[in-house]
């Protein structure tokens, strides 16, 4: 490839054709446009008539330099030009490209990926074999056409991890066994991964061996996210960058779903590394509420694994409902024994008070009970239901307790242990002894290294029963051995009993800060400090949301379960995805970067070049320039028309005027759309649009026609008519919705339908017509009827009956008996009168769903009847003669009646009590 | 045929529908608003046809002239029995003596009128056309005898007449520019020629100047389009005649323009000068004007005195 000012020719033989030009130059200039034809009958005096001009007998210059500029840009654009051609490696060695592809390279990956495309299509231009090898994810080499690598630089992706030294060795495993020599280009993302410098020296050997090595180092910043902290009421959050360069600023988000379950940014810092410092640290101070929802922070910027910080429980708000058995005693506040509780759990958690059956249906994740002996059988079972599906029951003892025989002679099952009768106090008036304090919390212990106050003392307790159980169940116990809470498993949640009181009338527990530390160890209120490794020995995490290397969180899927010290402790890979984890109840986030990590810069030997990346990486120009050539030719057209003067610029604008006003006049919709706010603007009748165009235009002039009817007519005064496409418009805003049936009517979507069935079920009415009465009985099989029971399946329609004698229907404004349209006897079917409902002794017609029946289903062809062209004259005929005239007319009173109907409902029912009502107010 | 007797309704509808009818119509809608043209006799000898032109002298006609004795040689049926019984003479019932002027028409039926630089404008032979009909229906409402010239269609009254002038006129010619025709025409009679007069000057000299020789008097009228007037082009054209038989081809339109309406000018300065030693009268029409206009034109042109004319 030959490079003339940084661009290069692909096949730079083909710009010889450039010599060329001059010529067609000469060619071009003798050829003169041709001329226009014009009929002119007045030719006789122009006869002998000379041009005293000549210039125009050549092609101007200008239209030259045009053609000539169009022909150069074809000769350059297939000579292949290449801009910021990459400099090619002359070795005819194949190549080896090694990229880090972790997170640190996310957030600039698509640099990463231009640069590696530009690089094998060098390496394809050379024709050699490229081996790819992915540092996070070694596999063995393969030496490939370029562009068959190419191909598959799909799969190259940034991981959510580093490179560990198993990788490493595996890479350099892969690299001794390859057979041929290559040269390397490793890619970069400027992080050290490895602690160990051997492997990666090892590694740098093995290519050395090969062939020469380059590094192409990305040279962007790194940054990454430590996991948040909670202290002192704000949350804390890392960031740390690898090289220690100038002052930086970030912006670090915090997300979460809002309480509409959308994820949004619900809080937003920023932060600035100083200049030379390579940490910086900011504190987001948030209300407990908004805390809870966060899911995630991530600096604003980047988009990389290495920028998130998930969060798990410890910002999470939990439910607690609190239930007593003292509830709506009218006590003092101090001694209600939920009132600590409260003071307790209220600043971080979401506190549900009332009976348990009305808390239970909205699933707490803590209820607690406080000196609640007995509850009735159901709600015990719904209760046991709970806890095994993953609840925490928290209780608390109380005199109730002592004094029930509740866990006396058997286990009960919400119960941890047995107890014995009475319990018992020390330190009372009537007692030896001093009131008892609480051992030191023993290991395996919730509890265990939480400091135990000196002033918490108890006097009074619930005294469990011996039993071979008791000792693994004791959490908690005073300092003689007598336990104070205890706790069993059930199913996936558990049951935690405080042998004292809730309030401070046994102990002085609930007045310490111990309790609300018990609290939080139990989970009852959110933690803030992170799990010891030690602490989840034993324990198996299965994940739930893992992040990829570009920081997106994805299902988990199918992936193994980790066990609990590794979680904490092992470093990112493919066995441990960063992401969020959960055991039992709890979760736990995995962080690419673990508490106290810090980046490392990328140190290379000395005799290693490294390069930047290419600022600009080489752009093909071909196409370029030959759409240049088609812009310039299309140019040269309108010059030509010009000079030979068949078309000008005013006639062109003339013409494209009228051609866009076509195209305004042909729009089958010219007219914006009627805003929903127009429509609900007043009262109009609706029709479905059928997508057969006649059958619409006649819905539309039958309506039209009952309009003018009811205006004429009754008070009832509707605007101009409306077709309704199911798909897309707002039923609620028209009373009835007229529907021709065609065979060919399309089923509407299921939007449509949930759409149809809420109108239906807010009393909106639809009219099924389906114009067939005059072939069939409507419900036979015509094919209209056919297509209407198919529509109607999925629809919320009640059972039907023909319409009785005595239904509103009839009397809503003319009394009718028979609903004639353009054909004469097909029956109509309306909502079928209720099994339970009764005739009421001197009531003419039923009451019935606020008397109005959502569907009325016909065949007679009702809107050809009312149709009317603009000058208000019917369209179809109807009948014969003046019996016709009649059924027109009575065709137009049901109309009326329907829409009475409609509107009125019940009303004309129950105009029917006027006389009485009128009687009994005395006149 | 006798001028009273009305076109039977069937035929009248026939050749309504039929093309010629059309123009018909349109030239009836075009004729209507103006008050019948009585053509001023221009001489009082000559032909001898009935007609309603009283001749302020005694003759053969409808209107009463004069009482006048009954002298020897007279006809007893010509005697006015209710004038004479009031004395003893007798007298005789004169009439005046009518006669109907006779209307020669030429309508350039040439290529060279099937023209119109626009789709908004009517070509030139169709306004050309329509002008002459309006006029021959003017003239049959006033008694005049109207006919073509040459031997085709002789002067006659009569609606029927229109008709048959409006069915010759539907029929085109493919000469490139028709000569005038001016064979048959009846010694001092007027005449009506309608044409662009762009072919050549020769013919329509000699034409003029044979009628001049029979005592006919008439009006030229010059239909052109508005292009011909303006020449609006530019660039390089090749001008072509409506049969293609001419062409010129310029390279710079624009720079023949001005040249041109010399031209143009000069062609009429020509026809003026030819029209002025005949006797005859120039007008000119644009087919972008109104044909009313044509037509008023045309009415004052034809009604004027022979003495005003020359």
């Amino acid at each position: 490839m030959s490079v003339i000012y940084g661009i290069g020719f692909a096949s730079p033989w083909l710009l010889v054709a450039l010599l060329a030009l001059p010529i067609i130059w000469f060619l071009l200039r003798a050829i003169p446009p041709a001329p226009k034809r014009q009929l002119f009958p007045a030719v006789t005096l122009l006869l002998g008539l000379g041009d005293k001009e000549t210039q125009v007998d050549r092609t101007p210059w200008w239209l030259l330099l045009l053609r000539l500029l169009a022909l150069a840009a074809v000769i350059l654009g297939l000579a292949g030009p290449v801009l910021n051609p990459a400099r090619a490696i002359d070795s005819p060695k194949p190549l080896l490209l090694v990229v880090d592809a972790s997170w640190a390279g996310a957030a600039h990956w698509s640099e990463t990926r231009t640069q590696l495309q530009s690089l094998l299509q060098d390496a394809a231009r050379a024709n050699r074999p490229v081996a790819l090898l992915s540092l996070t994810d070694p596999t063995p080499l393969q030496f490939q056409p370029a562009d068959v690598q190419a191909r598959l630089l799909a799969g190259v992706v940034p991981q959510p991890w580093q490179p560990s030294t198993e990788m490493l060795s595996a890479a350099t495993r892969h690299v001794t066994e390859a057979q041929q020599g290559f040269d390397t280009l490793w890619i970069s993302d400027g992080l050290s991964f490895v602690d160990d410098r051997e492997a990666r020296r090892d590694f740098i050997a093995a290519l050395r061996d090969r062939g020469a090595v380059e590094v192409l180092q990305n040279q962007h910043e790194v940054v990454g996210l430590l996991p948040a902290a909670f202290e002192d009421g704000a949350i804390v959050l890392q960031a740390t960058r690898a090289n220690p360069g100038p002052a930086s600023a970030h912006q670090l988000q915090a997300l979460g779903l809002d309480p509409g379950g959308q994820e949004r940014i619900l809080a937003s810092v920023a932060f600035q590394f100083e200049a030379g410092a390579t940490t910086a640290e900011t504190r987001l101070s948030l209300p407990a509420e908004l805390r809870a929802r966060i899911s995630r922070f991530a600096l604003a910027d980047v988009r990389s694994a290495g920028a998130i910080a998930l969060s798990d429980d410890r910002l999470r708000r939990r439910e607690v409902a609190l239930i007593s058995s003292q509830a709506g005693n009218e006590g003092l506040a101090l001694l209600s024994p939920l009132h600590y509780l409260r003071e307790a759990l209220a600043p971080s958690a979401d506190l549900l008070e009332g009976t348990l059956a009305n808390l239970l249906p909205a699933k707490p994740d803590v209820i607690v009970l406080a000196d609640v002996a007995h509850l009735p059988a159901a709600q015990e079972e719904a209760l046991v239901n709970w806890i095994v599906d993953g609840g925490l029951l928290l209780r608390f003892a109380g005199p109730r307790l002592a004094a029930s025989d509740t866990a006396r002679d058997r286990e009960e099952p919400l119960m941890p242990v047995r107890l014995r009768i009475g319990g018992r106090s020390i330190g009372g008036a009537m007692s030896w002894g001093d009131p008892k304090t609480l051992a030191p919390f023993a290991e395996g212990s919730p509890f265990y290294k939480l400091e135990i106050p000196d002033e918490v003392t108890v006097r009074s307790q619930v005294v469990a029963q011996p039993d071979p159980e008791l000792a693994n169940r004791v959490i908690a116990e005073l300092a003689d051995g007598t336990p104070l809470v205890t706790r069993k498993d059930l199913g996936q949640g558990q049951i935690v009993l405080f042998h004292v009181t809730a309030n401070a009338e046994w102990s002085s527990l609930p007045l310490s800060g111990l309790f609300v530390d018990m609290l939080e160890r139990l989970a009852v209120s959110s933690a803030a400090k992170a799990p010891e490794a030690t602490e989840l020995d034993g324990t198996i995490w299965q994940p739930v949301d893992v992040l990829d290397g570009f920081g997106r969180l994805r299902d988990a899927g199918t992936q193994p379960g980790v066990a609990g010290p590794a979680l904490i402790e092992a470093a990112a890979g493919p066995d441990l995805w960063p992401g969020l984890y959960q055991s039992g109840k709890r979760s736990l986030a995995r962080n690419v970067l673990p508490v106290g990590s810090t980046l490392q810069p990328a140190i290379w030997p000395q005799d290693i070049p490294v390069r930047a990346f290419e600022a600009s990486p080489e752009r093909p120009l071909g196409g370029l320039f030959l759409s240049m050539a088609l812009i310039l030719m299309a140019l040269d057209v309108a010059a030509s028309l010009l000079v030979s003067g068949l078309w000008s610029p005013a006639k062109a604008a003339k013409g494209t005027a009228a051609v866009v006003l076509a195209g305004l006049l042909l729009h089958p919709n010219p007219a914006p759309a009627q805003t929903a706010a127009e429509l609900a603007g007043e009262l109009r009748l609706a029709y479905v649009l059928t997508g057969d165009a006649s059958v619409d235009a006649t819905a539309e002039a039958g309506l039209r026609g009952l309009s003018d009817v009811l205006r004429y007519r009754t008070s009832v005064e509707p605007a101009a008519p409306f077709g309704v496409d199911l798909e897309r418009d707002e039923l609620a805003l028209f009373p009835i919705l007229y529907w021709p049936m065609t065979a060919q009517q399309p089923m509407p979507s299921a939007e449509a339908y949930g759409r149809l069935n809420t109108y239906l079920a807010n009393g909106g009415m639809i009219f099924f017509d389906t114009r067939d009465s005059d072939l069939s009985v409507t419900g036979s099989t015509s094919p209209a009827a056919r297509r209407l029971q198919q529509i109607a399946l999925a629809l919320d329609i009640p059972p039907l009956e023909i319409v009785p004698r005595d239904h509103v229907l009839t009397r809503a404004f003319y009394l009718l008996q028979d609903f004639p349209g353009r054909h004469l006897r097909g029956p109509v079917w309306v909502e079928a009168i209720a099994t339970e409902a009764e005739t009421v002794e001197g009531l003419p017609f039923r009451q019935l769903n606020d008397g109005v029946t959502p569907v009325v289903i016909g065949g007679n062809d009702w809107a050809a009847a009312w149709a009317v062209d603009a000058s208000g004259a019917p369209m179809y005929p109807v009948g014969r003669g003046y019996g016709g005239e009649r059924q027109r007319e009575l065709a137009r009173r049901f109309g009326v009646n329907l829409v009475m109907h409609v509107l009125t409902g019940n009303y004309k029912s129950d105009q029917v009590h006027v006389p009485a009502l009128l009687d009994r107010l005395g006149q | 045929m006798s001028p009273d007797t009305p076109p039977r309704a069937a035929s009248r509808e026939a050749a309504l529908r039929g093309p010629g009818g059309q123009l018909r119509l349109r030239a009836e809608e075009a004729a209507s608003p103006l008050p019948p043209l009585l053509v001023q006799a221009e001489q009082l000898a000559g032909a001898v046809l009935l007609g309603d032109h009283g001749r302020r002298r005694s003759g053969m006609g409808d209107d009463f002239w004069q009482y006048r004795p009954v002298q020897p040689g007279d006809s007893r049926r010509m005697i006015d029995h209710r004038r004479s019984a009031r004395g003893d003479q007798q007298f005789v019932r004169e009439r005046e003596w009518q006669i109907a002027q006779t209307v020669h028409f030429w309508t350039d039926r040439g290529a060279s009128m099937r023209f119109a630089s626009s789709d908004h404008l009517p070509t030139k032979a169709d306004r050309a056309r329509l002008l002459a009909l309006a006029t021959a229906i003017l003239m049959v409402r006033g008694g005049e005898r109207v006919g073509l010239t040459g031997g085709l269609l002789p002067p006659r009254r009569g609606n029927i007449q229109i008709l048959r002038m409006a069915e010759s006129w539907t029929k085109d010619d493919d000469t490139p520019y028709a000569p005038p025709e001016h064979r048959a025409l009846i010694p001092h009679a007027r005449a009506l020629c309608i044409s662009d007069f762009l072919g050549p000057m020769q013919e329509l000299e000699t034409a003029l100047a044979k009628s001049a020789d029979r005592g006919v008097r008439g009006v030229l009228l010059q239909v052109l389009d508005p292009s011909e007037e303006a020449f609006p082009f530019a660039g390089r054209t090749r001008f072509e005649s409506v049969t293609g038989e001419l062409a010129h081809e310029t390279l710079k339109a624009r720079g023949l323009r001005d040249r041109y309406l010399d031209r143009l000018a000069e062609r009429r300065d020509a026809l003026d000068h030819l029209c002025r030693e005949t006797g005859w009268q120039l007008g000119l029409h644009h087919t972008e004007q109104s044909a009313q206009a044509g037509l008023l034109w045309l009415h004052g042109a034809l009604g004027r005195r022979a003495g005003h004319a020359t």
